[in-house]
């Protein structure tokens, strides 16, 4: 499953630098931003397939850059998934309300990074499919 | 005997009586006689004269005796009453000095009784008034409010913090009905307390928020029932200020959460980068190289931080080993300006000094000094574009012996209502997020070394789009020396 278009978002550029990293080994396509309303902007312009984004950013913080995705209608359906440093940062009713697809808690693991945008993807995938 | 008295008394008027009608008929019948011839009971009338004249003598005896004993007992009352003497005694055997004797012993022992009975109750109430001071005391001395009610609804006691928190006196308000002394504001603290005293259940617990000096605070209140046998006779209210312990456990929980998430933010990078070289995901050696260095640098920057939190906190607790020296400030910004120069250069940002050479001496912890001026000329550099400049400046007041040192920048400014949290911990400026990234414990560090540990004080002056002014001002040597 290549070719398909990740949006990162994170304050930390060595976070971005390695997940881009990992992801273009394998066949992914990668853009990113430095903060929320950034990452809104590109969403807007880019369509990303994926987001991958942090809880807590400058300018816009991730929750606020997902109900600002959900609001949008041609960015309500790109599955985002959370990475943040604070593990009860978020409940799992308001994942659920975001629809948010996967939540990592950093320090996280780039395999599992992986693994789950490819699950996700998947499962995408199989419901156009279908 | 008082029975016996009584009959010969009778006995004795029966006889006087009888025996004077004899002789009145005797009389009569020696008149008729006269008139007609000789009388033949003369002997007989007077006999019983003589019967009669005993029997008079007789009654008057008893008489007089019976006077005498019944003039005895008035007297004897009489001196009983007006506390004279406590004693009743008729003397004699008679039937009548024995009931009288009797009854009054009896009367006696009764009165006795009484007597210790009421010893023992006024025991008692001096005891409860005692016992009633005591807790009035612990009442009034308690910093909790304290609110007593009867089962009428009236305030029994209310103590001091009790009055200040609802606004009554604490003398004129006792005996009033609870809702009308607490006022409408406070109807839900009066409908608790007739919720507590309905459902008689001890310690009813409730978080309540009141106003106190225009302030919102919470209070733990505790309401229990006073019980007489089976019935709710009152209830106490007991309100405890519970502001400042919700206040440090939220500052608690912010700190931890802040913490664990500037420790997570370095060790993300380790562990990713450890993990893409262990994986071989690191293809070339300048990319292996360039991974060990981000490693190392995130290593570096999880020791700082760790450094930073436990410096402040040995500072906040006192455990921390300070070192005093005379130091000379002149020197240390010097070093300190050349540690940061390569920093400076790569933002491409100029930093000059104004500092005089002598009367810069301050009694100080040199590392701890150097942590503070390294902290304000990096915090400047980091906030200021490139082609800017940063200027540090030392200014001395000899006649109030105190050196002011200043840092000042072209930087991005920052907003007014932000100044006054700037030292705070954690801390960080919205808006300038974007130029810098931080930890917001730096300028809590410089704050906690400069006033802590060298009595020194901190201050700030901004402009948005202008730039900042960050500095603090110490005791000269010689005036720190002279004052020691």
């Amino acid at each position: 499953m290549t070719g398909n278009k990740v949006l990162i978002a994170d304050d930390e550029i060595h976070i971005i630098h390695v997940v881009a990293i990992k992801l273009r080994n394998n066949g992914y396509d990668v853009i990113s931003a430095n903060n929320g309303a950034e990452a809104y902007d590109i969403a807007c312009a880019e369509h990303p397939d994926i987001i991958v984004t942090d809880f807590q950013m400058p300018l816009m913080t991730g929750i606020e850059l997902i109900e600002k995705l959900r609001a949008g209608e041609a960015t309500r359906n790109i599955p985002v998934i959370l990475l943040t440093a604070r593990s009860f940062a978020i409940s799992q009713e308001q994942q659920a309300a975001l629809n948010v697809s996967a939540c990592l808690s950093k320090p996280f693991s780039p395999k599992e990074l992986l693994k789950s945008i490819q699950d996700i993807l998947y499962q995408r995938e199989l419901a156009v499919t279908n | 005997m008082l029975k016996t008295q009584r009959s010969l008394a009778w006995v004795a008027v029966t006889v006087a009586v009888a025996s004077t009608g004899v002789a009145v008929w005797a009389q009569l019948q020696d008149l008729g006689n006269t008139a007609g011839g000789r009388s033949p009971v003369i002997g007989l009338r007077l006999a019983l004269y003589a019967v009669g004249a005993v029997g008079v003598i007789f009654v008057a005896f008893a008489y007089f005796r019976l006077a005498g004993q019944v003039t005895s007992i008035a007297r004897q009352l009489a001196s009983a009453t007006s506390g004279a003497s406590h004693e009743v005694t008729l003397e004699g055997t008679d039937e009548l000095s024995m009931a009288v004797n009797a009854c009054v012993a009896d009367r006696e022992t009764t009165l006795r009784q009484y007597c210790g009975e009421l010893d023992e109750l006024r025991l008692q109430v001096r005891l409860a008034e005692r016992q009633k001071r005591h807790t009035e005391a612990i009442i009034y001395s308690l910093r909790d409010a304290v609110v007593v009610i009867d089962d009428q609804d009236r305030l029994v006691v209310a103590n001091e913090p009790a009055a200040r928190l609802f606004g009554f006196g604490t003398v004129e308000a006792c005996g009033g009905p609870v809702a009308q002394v607490c006022g409408d504001k406070h109807r839900d603290f009066v409908e608790f307390l007739h919720q507590s005293a309905q459902s008689g259940v001890e310690g009813t617990r409730r978080e309540m928020e009141f106003v106190l000096a225009d302030q919102p605070h919470v209070f733990d209140t505790i309401v229990s029932c006073v019980y007489e046998g089976q019935k709710v006779s009152g209830v106490v209210a007991v309100l405890h200020d519970i502001t400042r312990e919700k206040e440090v456990s939220q500052m608690k929980n912010d700190f931890v959460s802040h913490v664990s998430h500037e420790l997570k933010t370095p060790l993300a990078s380790i562990t990713a980068y450890s993990e893409m070289l262990v994986d071989g995901e690191a293809g070339d050696e300048a990319t292996r190289k360039e991974f060990y260095e981000i490693i190392q640098n995130q290593a570096q920057r999880l020791n700082r931080l760790i450094e930073d939190i436990l410096n402040i906190s040995r500072i906040e607790s006192g455990l921390i080993k300070v070192s005093k020296e005379p130091v000379s400030l002149a020197i240390l910004i010097e070093q300190q300006m050349s540690m940061i120069q390569k920093y400076a250069e790569e933002k491409n940002i100029t930093v000059s000094r104004q500092t005089p050479i002598i009367f810069d001496q301050v009694h100080a912890d040199k590392d701890m000094l150097s942590q503070v001026i390294v902290n304000l000329l990096s915090n400047a550099i980091k906030y200021t574009p490139s082609g800017g400049a940063v200027r540090i400046a030392t200014e001395v007041d000899e006649a109030a012996g105190r050196v002011k040192v200043s840092v000042t920048d072209t930087g991005v400014g920052i907003p007014e209502e932000e100044l006054g949290h700037l030292f705070g911990k954690f801390y960080r400026v919205a808006a300038n997020n974007k130029h810098a990234k931080g930890t917001g414990l730096g300028l809590n560090l410089v704050k906690q070394i400069v006033e802590k540990v060298h009595n020194g004080h901190v201050f700030v002056t901004s402009k948005v789009g202008v730039g900042s002014t960050f500095g603090f001002e110490l005791p000269l040597a010689a005036t720190e020396m002279a004052t020691a």
